[in-house]
């Protein structure tokens, strides 16, 4: 199956969320306001819009149960927004709440629980708000996990048992830490991550491989393996119990977000543009292919040289007038000959059958926004770096 | 006019929580002296090995727990030149072959000292020709992600 394409702005998409039955997406086109869009046959179009950041909204999510929607802000703070019914026309509106982050730098990264009576803000004050919902007073109150972060936090994920939570940051470490909050949950039964689990346990700790930030992490369905993909261009996979730690290199640039479909396999993606395939257990790892298959198959026969896929057509044009005074041989050709034209910035799961995720979700920052089979996998012969570039 | 030169006082010693350089890799547990003696060890198997012509287990040799971090300054030296005796004397046919045969840990570390060479221009026989060759060999095995592993790696050869 063709993966869907939707060209939803000129802007770049700095995150999406779908809501439980996908028909309605959040999304932010790099600026303070996020959008909510509808799907009208094969368009989607704007039907409320989120306006109360000051700044830049870094990530949205969407919780599909109790239909709520966080975002978070370079403005330092976060927003939680429920369907309520306007008290003068009737419609419902999605209104906001401010929750109260204590943080002094930009909120990076926000998820709901799995239960949804949580959410965990990442931060550029080396701190992680851990959001619950106080009925008392009727707000939201955060409790932040601090230690051992040094740097800027960039992704976080929640694993299934609601009470543990990964963390990437910027000092190139990868965490599982224990967020229990006494008053919102229970007792967690053990995992292979520990049995005993006060606030703010580490609960493991991994670098990098070739120190690079963390950009993504993720726990599989099961929670017991952790996958982190990091700006050294490599994705790890962590089994703690082994305890082993399985690295993939890749010969592409660094990937920025993962998710995984299965027990056995991630998809992620990144700055080479188009979402690549890992497959393996707890026997080892590799990359497997992409799911972009469109049209790469004439990048392997164009044969054009360049530093790079991504710009080797524009690349050749210019290669062309210097070495032989050619001016206008295929300059028509200069797209990169990916689906998405530019990084990508996000993966989310989009569809599940028979308990694993059958495709998949992309926006980028060439604005599109992009759903794909995630068993259409294609094997990347000759478009492995080496081939790329010669 | 303020003092022009602000930007470059150095705010984080007053910031009792600054990130320090050692905190952003694993410091390397070997003695300095020790370093030192295994950089040399190294240069004499690699001597053996170029005699027999076999450049690639020459370079797996060199490149083997490669010095890294402070205090190790004339053990990164030897290493360096150890490297450039091999580079200088591989055909420039036989590079792609070779670097196909290394591991991708030799690739990444071959990759960083080609980029410490070409830092240095004129610094005993380094040759910018030689150095590319290579760069050009070892991108189209090892692609450009190799590149951005010695980008960002703080384990500086």
């Amino acid at each position: 199956m063709a993966p869907e394409v939707y060209a939803l702005s000129q802007n770049p998409i700095t995150c999406h969320a779908f809501n439980a039955d996908r028909s309605q997406v959040a999304v932010s086109f790099n600026n303070n306001d996020a959008q909510i869009l509808e799907r009208r046959g094969s368009e989607w179009a704007t039907t409320e819009t989120l306006a109360e950041h000051d700044k830049l909204i870094t990530s949205i999510d969407w919780a599909p149960n109790s239909n709520r929607i966080v975002t978070a802000s370079q403005d330092r703070n976060a927003y939680v927004w429920e369907q309520k019914q306007d008290p003068e026309t009737g419609k419902l509106v999605w209104k906001p709440t401010l929750v109260l982050l204590r943080i002094n730098r930009a909120a990076t990264y926000v998820r709901w629980s799995p239960k949804e009576d949580k959410f965990a803000v990442a931060s550029g004050a080396r701190a992680i708000a851990i959001c619950s919902f106080d009925a008392e007073n009727n707000w939201w109150v955060a409790k932040q996990l601090k230690k051992p972060i040094r740097a800027t936090v960039l992704s976080i994920d929640w694993h299934p048992n609601n009470v543990l939570l990964a963390a990437g940051s910027a000092d190139r470490k990868a965490r599982v830490f224990s967020a229990y909050i006494k008053e919102v949950d229970e007792r967690p039964s053990p995992t292979v991550w520990g049995s005993k689990l006060p606030f703010n346990t580490v609960c493991g700790e991994y670098n990098s491989p070739s120190g690079g930030w963390v950009h993504a992490v993720g726990f599989s369905p099961s929670g017991d393996v952790l996958a982190f993909a990091s700006h050294d261009s490599t994705i790890s996979i962590v089994y703690p119990g082994g305890p082993s730690i399985y690295t993939v290199r890749l010969p592409s640039l660094p990937l920025v977000s993962l998710a995984w479909t299965s027990e056995y396999s991630v998809v992620a993606a990144g700055h080479d543009c188009r979402p690549l395939v890992f497959s393996g257990s707890d026997q080892g790892w590799q990359e497997s292919g992409t799911l972009d298959d469109a049209s790469s198959s004439k990048a392997a026969s164009s044969g054009f040289g360049g530093p790079g896929r991504l710009k080797s057509n524009a690349f050749a044009t210019f290669q062309n007038a210097d070495s032989r005074g050619q001016s206008s041989g295929n300059v028509a050709d200069t797209k990169p000959n990916t689906v998405h034209q530019n990084t990508i910035t996000s993966v989310r799961p989009y569809d599940a059958a028979n308990g694993e995720v059958s495709r998949v979700s992309t926006s980028g920052v060439d604005g599109n926004l992009v759903i794909w089979d995630a068993n259409a996998i294609s094997a990347l012969t000759g478009r492995l770096g080496g081939a790329q570039l010669r | 006019m303020a003092d022009i030169n602000f930007r470059k006082i150095d705010i984080d010693q007053w910031d009792e929580d600054a990130l320090h350089e050692s905190e952003l890799y694993e410091v390397d547990p070997r003695d300095p002296q020790q370093v030192l003696e295994e950089a040399k060890a190294r240069q004499v198997a690699v001597r053996s090995s170029l005699a027999r012509s076999d450049i690639s287990g020459a370079l797996t040799t060199a490149l083997e727990s490669a010095p890294y971090g402070p205090n190790v300054e004339e053990a990164k030296t030897i290493t360096l030149q150890t490297l450039l005796t091999i580079l200088n004397s591989t055909k420039s046919t036989e590079i792609s072959g070779v670097v196909k045969t290394l591991s991708p840990d030799t690739q990444d570390v071959l990759m960083k000292y080609l980029y410490k060479g070409m830092a240095m221009p004129g610094w005993g026989d380094i040759s910018g020709s030689v150095l590319l060759g290579w760069h050009e060999k070892l991108t189209e095995v090892a692609g450009v992600g190799c590149i951005v592993r010695t980008m960002t790696d703080r384990r500086i050869v």
